[in-house]
């Protein structure tokens, strides 16, 4: 099949369509025979829903292209909530409300930013491997926010509190859309139109060709890892919100799932290839599939099996090596 | 002509499939019942005995959604069930904080909500069917000073507590309530209360801890009886199951439940945590034959104790 070459970057694409196709054929009917999958409700819904990890997938796709991965985004989620419900729910500082969501939340990112920071450098410095090293960060990050609350869940307040306010703003449907579409235009730029995102191909595609034609490999590296902690960072701001507690037990597989938005988008694992509209995509399928078998009330046993056949068919479908 | 034969196969097989998904039951009232963890013996229980009553109430369909014990996932499962616009919405809370505001929402699009057997933190839901886990927790309490004064001559002795997951009701009230009756008895020392999440799994893995930190334990007091009996298979693999005695709750009837490892010896109590589900199913017909007058906002259902040759 011919596809207009803008689409055929995004091959995709047609997976979305595909998915979404069924999506509208199976949907349940409501009362009065409306399709319920194509409300705009519904539609919205899975916007948000995919918000966290669609977020997290974005700075994913550039880690996966500079040639790593990164393992610990699900613990450095549940740190951010956390830490954030921490801020807000047991520390009392003299601030009016605004300061004081403001102070937690600057507080909340920078400390991801920085965990982000410290997987890069010990990635780029000390040169573990990516799997290792965000595998450490995984499992000590992991510990660190169950320490840090005593490994109970710090649970939001109602009414005036000041967490309530917190997740007034940062449950709402519009603003986490709109936050992941910030993000995504701030990836894309940055990957397609920027010295850094050539720069992040460049070392994926091959390190030490980029090392010998002088590219900051180390600083290339450090910079997408940061980024990464600190994409988690967001999602975790989120995922208080929507699920009105910090969680240390929360965000486990989250990894899993942003790596498969990533691949299921198109981006090759072996690095140097990938796009940013793609992890868009990739995810976008996650969530109206997920959408649907809901809608139809499918045992979610059966939905990890269904998902786990998209991601393999859609991965397959893109390998160059297909004979069509 | 080859590659047009297997695309068509496909197709014939979706439209077929949409056939069939349109006209299923289409006429029914629909019922969703949103549980926190279908792993969990409790909740396989009560699942069956829903689905056993509702299969006798005519014109209604029951979907079961299984949340995995991740209130991520049922928050999300309870907002698209929304969009099906049921004619009734049951949830079993995975956490009271995280479910609230979706229980709300559900209330607000006019869905009725029963919330069973967790409470959440607002009365955001039509009924609220509930057992008490405070009463369980003192009867157990009561039960285990018994135990050591028949044990130790005196009601002290170290005891170890084996915790759900925490934050949830249940799990407050079952170790809050034990430790209403214990403050009246110093000596009982709480020597390790590690955290399970309900899982006989987790259970074993964290008493195999416990069991190499503590030279002598009285009693185990497993706040449900998966975990009891993970406490138990954890004894006995260092053979110290007889040195101390096992005391758990929910009472499940039915191989594998509560009340057959009472039986068996292995557990010297559990305390019925009664499934909530037939005063919940009492309540649905009524608001499902728009009886609406007189729902209970509040029902609770007594437990009772289970000991060996408790009938």
């Amino acid at each position: 099949m011919k596809l207009p070459p803008a689409l055929a970057r995004f091959r995709e694409i047609l997976g979305l369509a595909l998915i979404f196709a069924a999506a509208v054929i199976f949907s349940p009917t409501g009362s009065g025979g409306e399709n319920i999958f194509l409300q705009p409700d519904n539609l919205t819904d899975i916007l948000r829903q995919q918000a966290e990890i669609g977020i997290i997938a974005l700075a994913m796709t550039l880690v996966i292209i500079s040639g790593g991965i990164d393992l610990s985004v699900g613990s450095l989620l549940a740190f951010v909530a956390s830490l954030t419900a921490l801020l807000l729910v047991k520390w009392q500082p003299a601030l009016g409300p605004a300061a004081h969501i403001t102070v937690a939340l600057l507080a909340a990112l920078a400390s991801a930013f920085l965990l982000g920071f410290l997987n890069g450098a010990v990635i780029a410095r000390l040169r573990l491997q990516p799997f290792i090293a965000t595998l450490a960060t995984m499992i000590g990050v992991r510990g660190l926010a169950r320490w840090m609350c005593d490994n109970a869940n710090i649970d939001f307040g109602f009414g005036g509190h000041v967490s309530a306010r917190f997740a007034d703003i940062f449950s709402d449907k519009l603003f986490v859309i709109g936050l992941w579409a910030a993000a995504a235009a701030f990836f894309y730029v940055l990957l397609e139109y920027t010295v850094f995102g050539r720069h992040v191909r460049a070392v994926g595609e091959n390190e030490r060709t980029a090392g010998y034609t002088g590219l900051p490999i180390r600083f290339t590296k450090v910079a997408v890892y940061s980024l990464c902690g600190l994409a988690a960072g967001v999602a975790g701001l989120i995922h208080a919100a929507r699920s009105y507690q910090g969680n240390p037990n929360d965000g486990s597989a989250y990894e899993l799932d942003a790596i498969a938005a990533v691949v299921i988008g198109g981006t090759a694992l072996s690095g140097g290839k990938g796009s940013i509209p793609g992890t868009i995509i990739g995810a976008l399928i996650m969530g109206v599939l997920t959408n649907i078998l809901r809608l139809r009330l499918i045992d979610t046993n059966v939905e990890f099996m269904i998902k786990a056949v998209i991601i393999v068919a859609a991965v397959w479908l893109q390998s160059p090596r297909k004979a069509r | 002509m080859k590659k047009l034969s297997t695309t068509m196969k496909p197709k014939r097989l979706l439209a077929l499939l949409a056939f069939a998904a349109t006209f299923a039951n289409a006429a029914d009232k629909l019922v969703v019942f949103s549980q926190c963890n279908n792993a969990e013996p409790y909740r396989a229980a009560q699942n069956a005995r829903m689905s056993e009553r509702f299969a006798k109430i005519p014109g209604v369909r029951l979907e079961i959604m299984d949340a995995q014990q991740d209130n991520t996932r049922q928050i999300a499962q309870i907002e698209t069930a929304i969009r099906r616009r049921p004619a009734l919405l049951i949830v079993a809370p995975n956490e009271s904080a995280p479910l609230t505001r979706v229980m709300g929402r559900a209330l607000a699009a006019k869905i009725p909500v029963i919330c069973l057997e967790r409470d959440i933190s607002q009365p955001l839901y039509t009924s609220y069917v509930r057992a008490d886990n405070r009463e369980i927790g003192r009867l157990a309490g009561e039960y285990i000073v018994e135990l050591l004064k028949r044990k130790n001559g005196s009601p002290a002795g170290v005891v170890v507590e084996i915790c759900g997951l925490k934050g949830v009701e249940a799990e407050i009230n079952r170790e809050g309530g034990a430790h209403d009756v214990w403050k009246n008895h110093p000596g009982i020392q709480v020597a390790a209360a590690p955290v399970a999440d309900w899982l006989q799994s987790r259970a074993k893995d964290r008493m195999t801890e416990v069991l190499g930190a503590l030279p002598k334990i009285d009693v185990v007091y497993a706040h449900n009886d998966p975990m009891a009996m993970g406490a138990w298979l954890a004894a006995k693999d260092k053979g110290r199951e007889k040195e101390m005695l096992f005391v758990g709750v929910d009472g499940l009837s039915g191989p594998g439940g509560g009340i057959e490892k009472v039986n068996e010896g292995l557990l010297a109590a559990t305390f019925i945590y009664p499934l909530c589900v037939d005063e919940a199913v009492a309540i649905a017909e009524k608001i499902l034959s728009g009886d609406t007058a007189n729902l209970p906002k509040t029902q609770t259902v007594p437990s009772r104790m289970v000991t060996k040759g408790t009938p």
